[in-house]
Parts: structure tokens; C-alpha cells; sequence
């Protein structure tokens, strides 16, 4: 009995020091407030910065507003409240969350905008691709496979939205139209696939085949709707390469797509750099340090660091996919997360 | 009134709906470019398969005095267990059945016993522990989808089987063949509403549930195989959603419920119960769909589609008070 009730504390005593390191390398808790779990952007971001923050030492919880803008303010109202190390926020609405970001500053607490840059308050550290730089490259793109079919930049394009609701996509589509304005033998017809939802997309794509069969490109604003886009093209008898397709976020479905000869270009929005970004940071948004602006090197991507009203902000170039680099294991959608540890930023 | 007026207008007044759809589609076709051709009447008709297929399983249960709020989420749930076993790309597992056609009971089987057994589960809450349809219902239009989300992770199934896929590409008399399932659903139940003993128990149930007891009918157990049967017809339009889609992602088939009550309502379905016929639900699915596509030709803002949808339902319910006071002048 006594050698039973000495393993049993040995055991304990074992396990107590194993943990005892952990707690001490703690930084403490970093809340992420995740605006939805239904795209494969936001679960493997959620994948992404815990991997990245444990790098760095610090535990990350994270909270789902499923797409409710009053749900994500009552998240922030009670964060703030247990005051964590600090919030990183990926706005469902960029507006109206204003109001939250001020009270959790003013509460002491740091908050971090991810992925949805929010200009309109200060905030402690910005990490985005840029939605609107997103619609330049997928222009830049189009430009291409238009000059490509028709010698000049010509033609007509469906661009698919995802919901008209949601400022991520009317973003992507300001960016886009801004860069195709320039071209007025280009016709763009835009249609929202309402809630984001992909047999919308499919819809809206067998309607225009029917209604405008010349169409040259479809430009979806995101992988998944892509994915209904080629299954009403199938259904409409076409084969890949019929019709060019392009579509935004650099989901694994959509190098799938690629790689099968459906989809043209993807356009990334570099996630693990993302991520990675916000834990180089952490520790000097946590103590509160000066953020220098400059060039910093983030898994290999050269990205500009400026500091801007609404604070400093790192802006990571996103990237097109093609066939001739669909498999670089740097793209998120090829669910490679990178070896490299991270480091924070001296 | 002659007796030949007399059922002219009862005929009219029974079929409205269908009148409806007819002017509509008379009045787009001439007005929207490229809107009279064959090709969009039989994209309409595609587009309607899902939410029509859906809104058969809303209606037994609307007509049987109840409701379903959890339709939606079961049909994703269907959609995301097929996909889940027969994609073979992003999470699908690639299950592949010899020969490859069983693959197509085997998954409608699976997609319809989800639904079924969440069916059942609402069914036995209802009516036979009395809780309350609308708060069970949505309940489970809740934790369905979180399910959903749980199961997959957030992620998406891509690359359906082509054995499955092949009913979306296929095409009969110029429709694919989901639209035909869907056709063939509607004629059965309507058959089933019309002519046997279920339906019309279903109808009397929806009426006066007491009296219907009274009367020596089985009403829980009718009851509890309306639900149980709205939630298979939920997973088939889960098959059909990842069939049209040739995948399954998290957010599939969202906005569908709101639509399937919509088609319940203009296809003259009474939310009181009792009244209602299947066809009528197919011609609304269908004046929806062909609203939705004159939305996408003409390049309107598709937040139209909603304003549209509610002045629609709007209109039906006073055209069903209409047709109540007429009949009532008639008798």
C-alpha cells in the first residue's frame, strides 16, 4: 500500500513538473475572434495562429460570432472582461466593431486586426493581405487570360461575389473593377451569391451561360464557389478550359480545381504569413513597445510594415497560383504549415 | 352565378398559384432579354429541384397542423455525410463501392436515414413528449448545423463520385436528372396527399386533431411519420444539393428554410394546418425560381430576391384571404 501511495505521488509529482515549465513559459492568453467556421480561410487561420502564438509562448483561445456582427460585440464585452494578454480581432463587420476595439484598449487590453483591416479607430498591430490589393492582383490576372485569348484585354467577365452583406467581397470587387476600369472593351457582369452559399453560385453561373454564352472568364470570390461554378459548367456540357476561371483565397478545393484544369488562377491570401506576422509581433503589442516601421521578412515573404493613423500595419503580398507553382507547399491550401519556428521581432 | 362560371372560378381560385407562375413567366419573357428560351425554363426548373424537394417534407408537416424549422440544416447534414464518404477531395473520404452504381442507393439511403432518424427524434419530442414544434424544431435547425460544422471541421468535400455526379449532368427531355427526381417526388406525395389514407389523415389531423382522434384515427403515430418523413425528404435534398454541387461545404443550403416556408405559403398551404395541396407548393417553388433567375438576367441587386420573396408571401396570404371570402360568397 505505502509503495502504491508513493508511485501514485511520484507519478504526480512527475507530472506537476512536467507542467510546471509550461505555465512559467506562458505569456499568457490571446483571445481570437474569429468572424465564421464555415470557410476553410477562417478554420485554418484559427489552426494557424495557435500554432504560430505557441511558438512564441503564448496560449490562444478562440471565440466564433458565426457571421453575427452583435454576437462578436458581446464576444469582445466579455473578453474584455477577462483580460487577456490581448484580443486579435477579424471583424465580421468593419464598422461596428469600432465601439469594442476602443473599449478594450481603454481596458488596457491590445488589440490585433487580422486579415480585416479596420481604419476607422487605432488599433495596436494590422496584419493583412489587403482585400482591395487582392482585386488588383486578380485584375493584373484577368488582364493576362484575356490577352491571352483575344490579343488584347477584351471580353466578358462574370465576377461571383459571396454575400453583398459582407465587406470582404465588396472590397475584392472594388479592387477589381478599380484595375479594370481601364479597359472598356472588357464588359463585367457581378452577381452575389447571397450568404456565401455555392449552389447560389451555381445558379447565377447556369443562368449566365444561358443568357450570355460568350462569357471568358468567371471570377469567384472564393474557392468553394468555384467548386458549384464548375459543376453547373459541367452540367452546361463544357469541359476545363472552356471557360477561364479565377477565383480568390487560395483554398485547397481551389489548387484541387488547378490541378484538374478547371480553375486558371487562384489568388492567395497568404495565411501562415498572416498568422506568422502576429506572433513576431505579439510580444511588443502585449508590452506595448514602438512597432518600427520597415521591411520585415515574414516565412520568406517580403512585407512592408508602415504606421498608419489607425496604427502600425503590416500589409503581406498575396500571390497568384497557376499550374507552374500550384504545389509550392508555401500556399496554404496545400495544408503544409511551414517547419520554420518563428521568432519575435527584437 | 351558372354552374359553368360557378366552376370556372372554383377551378381558377384552386389552381391561382399556377396562374401566378404563368404570368410571371409571360410577363418576363417579354420584358427580360434572353428570358424566353428553353435553356432558362430548364435551368427554373433545375434550380427548383433542392428547395422543392425540401418543401414537399415542410408541407406534409405544415398541412398536419405542425412545423419544421430544422429542414435546412438536415438537408446539409445529408449533403455533408455523402460528401463526406463519397468525395475524394478536400475532407471526403473517396469510399468507392463495385459496382460503382450501388454507390447511388447506398448514398440517398444514408443522406435519408440522417434525416429520418433526426426526423424521428423531433417527431417523438412533439408528440409524444408535447413539447412545442417550433422550439424543438429549432433547436434542432441549431445544433444540426453546428453538427455539420463539428463534423466537418469547416472544411469542404470536393470531387463527388462520378456514379452520383452523373444525375446532375445527365439529361432527359432536356432536364438533368435531379430535376426529374424532384418532378417524380412531387407526383408520389402528391398521390400519397391525395388518395390514401395517410394523406387524407394528415389533412383531417391538420383540421381538427381532436376530432380526428375522436374519429378513431392513429394521430401520434401519423404525426410522428409526417416528421419523420419530412426529415428523409430533407436528407434526399441534401443528396440533390451535393449532387448539383458535386460537393458539400459547411454553409450549404443556407437560406433554404426561409425560402421552403416562402413555396409552402404562395402554394396556398395554410400555417394553420389542413389545408394545402403538394402541386400548388411546386408551382410556388417554381414563381420563386423564376423570380430568382429574372434577378440574375437582369443584373439587379440580389438583395431584390428577398424584398421580392416577402411581397410575395405577402401577396399570397392576402390572395388565400381573397380566395376564402369568394369561396365563402360562392357557398
Amino acid at each position: 500500500m505505502k509503495r502504491l501511495l508513493l508511485s501514485v505521488f511520484a507519478v504526480l509529482g512527475l507530472a506537476v513538473a512536467t507542467l510546471a515549465p509550461a505555465f512559467a513559459q506562458s505569456k499568457g492568453t490571446v483571445y481570437y475572434m474569429v468572424p465564421t467556421l464555415l470557410d476553410e480561410f477562417q478554420t485554418g487561420s484559427v489552426s494557424a495562429l495557435e500554432m504560430f502564438l505557441k511558438q512564441v509562448g503564448y496560449e490562444m483561445e478562440t471565440l466564433n460570432a458565426d457571421n453575427k456582427t452583435d454576437a462578436q460585440q458581446s464576444q469582445m464585452n466579455d473578453v474584455i472582461a477577462l483580460k487577456p494578454a490581448a484580443i486579435i480581432l477579424a471583424a465580421v463587420d468593419f464598422n461596428a466593431l469600432k465601439p469594442s476595439i476602443e473599449a478594450a484598449r481603454a481596458a488596457g487590453i491590445p488589440v490585433v486586426q487580422f486579415d480585416r483591416q479596420i481604419t476607422s479607430t487605432p488599433s495596436d498591430f494590422t496584419s493583412v493581405a489587403g482585400t482591395i490589393e487582392i482585386g488588383h492582383v486578380a485584375a493584373e490576372q484577368a488582364q493576362k487570360l484575356l490577352s491571352e485569348k483575344h490579343g488584347s484585354v477584351k471580353g466578358k467577365v462574370l465576377q461571383v461575389l459571396g454575400d453583398p452583406g459582407d465587406p470582404y467581397t465588396l472590397d475584392i470587387q472594388k479592387g477589381f473593377e478599380e484595375k479594370m476600369k481601364e479597359f472598356p472593351e472588357v464588359t463585367i457582369i457581378s452577381h452575389p451569391a447571397m450568404q456565401w452559399e455555392a449552389s447560389n453560385a451555381g445558379t447565377i453561373v447556369a443562368d449566365q451561360l444561358i443568357a450570355n454564352p460568350d462569357i471568358d472568364l468567371i471570377f469567384n470570390h472564393a474557392a468553394h464557389l468555384s467548386v458549384a461554378a464548375v459543376a453547373s459548367l459541367e452540367s452546361a456540357g463544357k469541359k476545363p478550359g472552356d471557360v477561364m476561371m479565377m477565383s480568390s483565397n487560395g483554398a485547397p478545393v481551389g489548387l484541387d480545381l488547378i490541378r484538374k484544369g478547371w480553375l486558371n488562377v487562384e489568388v492567395e491570401q497568404p495565411l501562415y504569413a498572416q498568422a506568422a506576422a502576429v506572433a513576431m509581433f505579439m510580444d511588443k503589442v502585449v508590452n506595448k513597445q514602438e512597432i518600427k516601421a520597415g521591411e520585415y521578412d515574414v516565412l520568406g515573404l517580403k512585407s512592408v510594415l508602415t504606421v498608419e493613423a489607425w496604427g502600425p500595419n503590416i500589409k503581406i503580398p498575396g500571390a497568384a497560383i497557376d499550374k507552374s507553382n500550384v504545389d509550392n507547399p508555401a500556399f496554404w491550401g496545400n495544408l503544409k504549415p511551414p517547419s520554420d519556428t518563428v521568432k519575435p521581432v527584437e | 352565378m351558372n354552374l359553368r362560371a360557378r366552376r370556372t372560378l372554383e377551378f381558377v381560385l384552386d389552381n391561382l398559384v399556377w396562374f401566378m407562375l404563368l404570368f410571371v413567366l409571360a410577363v418576363f419573357s417579354l420584358f427580360i432579354p434572353n428570358y424566353f428560351q428553353l435553356g432558362i425554363f430548364a435551368n427554373i426548373i433545375e434550380a427548383s429541384s433542392v428547395l422543392g424537394v425540401m418543401s414537399i417534407g415542410l408541407a406534409l408537416v405544415v398541412i398536419s397542423g405542425h412545423m419544421d424549422l430544422s429542414v435546412e440544416s438536415v438537408a446539409a447534414l445529408g449533403a455533408m455525410a455523402v460528401g463526406i464518404l463519397f468525395c475524394s477531395a478536400g475532407i471526403g473520404m473517396g469510399v468507392r463501392l463495385e459496382p460503382e452504381i450501388l454507390m447511388v442507393p447506398v448514398s440517398i439511403l444514408i443522406a435519408t436515414a440522417v434525416g429520418g432518424l433526426i426526423g424521428l427524434l423531433n417527431g417523438f419530442l412533439i408528440v409524444k413528449v408535447k413539447m412545442n414544434a417550433f422550439i424543438i424544431t429549432l433547436a434542432a435547425y441549431i445544433w444540426v448545423r453546428g453538427l455539420v460544422v463539428a463534423v466537418s471541421g469547416g472544411r469542404s468535400a470536393q470531387d463527388l463520385a462520378p456514379a452520383i455526379r452523373w444525375f446532375g449532368i445527365q439529361r432527359f427531355l432536356g432536364l438533368p436528372l435531379t430535376a426529374w427526381i424532384a418532378i417524380a417526388c412531387f407526383a408520389v406525395f402528391s398521390l400519397v396527399m391525395s388518395k390514401t389514407p395517410f394523406g387524407r389523415h394528415l389533412i383531417m389531423i391538420g383540421g381538427n386533431e381532436t376530432a380526428t382522434f375522436r374519429a378513431g384515427i392513429r394521430v401520434t403515430r401519423n404525426l410522428i411519420i409526417a416528421f419523420v418523413l419530412a426529415g428523409a425528404i430533407a436528407g434526399l435534398a441534401g443528396w440533390l444539393l451535393v449532387v448539383r454541387t458535386s460537393g458539400a461545404t459547411a454553409n450549404l443550403g443556407v437560406g433554404l428554410l426561409f425560402n421552403a416556408f416562402a413555396a409552402v405559403v404562395i402554394g396556398g398551404v395554410s400555417l394553420k394546418g389542413g389545408v394545402g395541396s403538394l402541386p400548388g407548393v411546386y408551382a410556388g417553388v417554381l414563381l420563386l425560381s423564376s423570380i430568382n433567375t429574372a434577378i440574375n438576367l437582369m443584373g439587379l441587386p440580389s438583395n431584390f430576391t428577398q424584398v421580392i420573396h416577402g411581397l410575395l408571401v405577402l401577396a399570397a396570404v392576402l390572395l388565400d384571404t381573397l380566395k376564402q371570402t369568394i369561396r365563402q360568397k360562392l357557398a
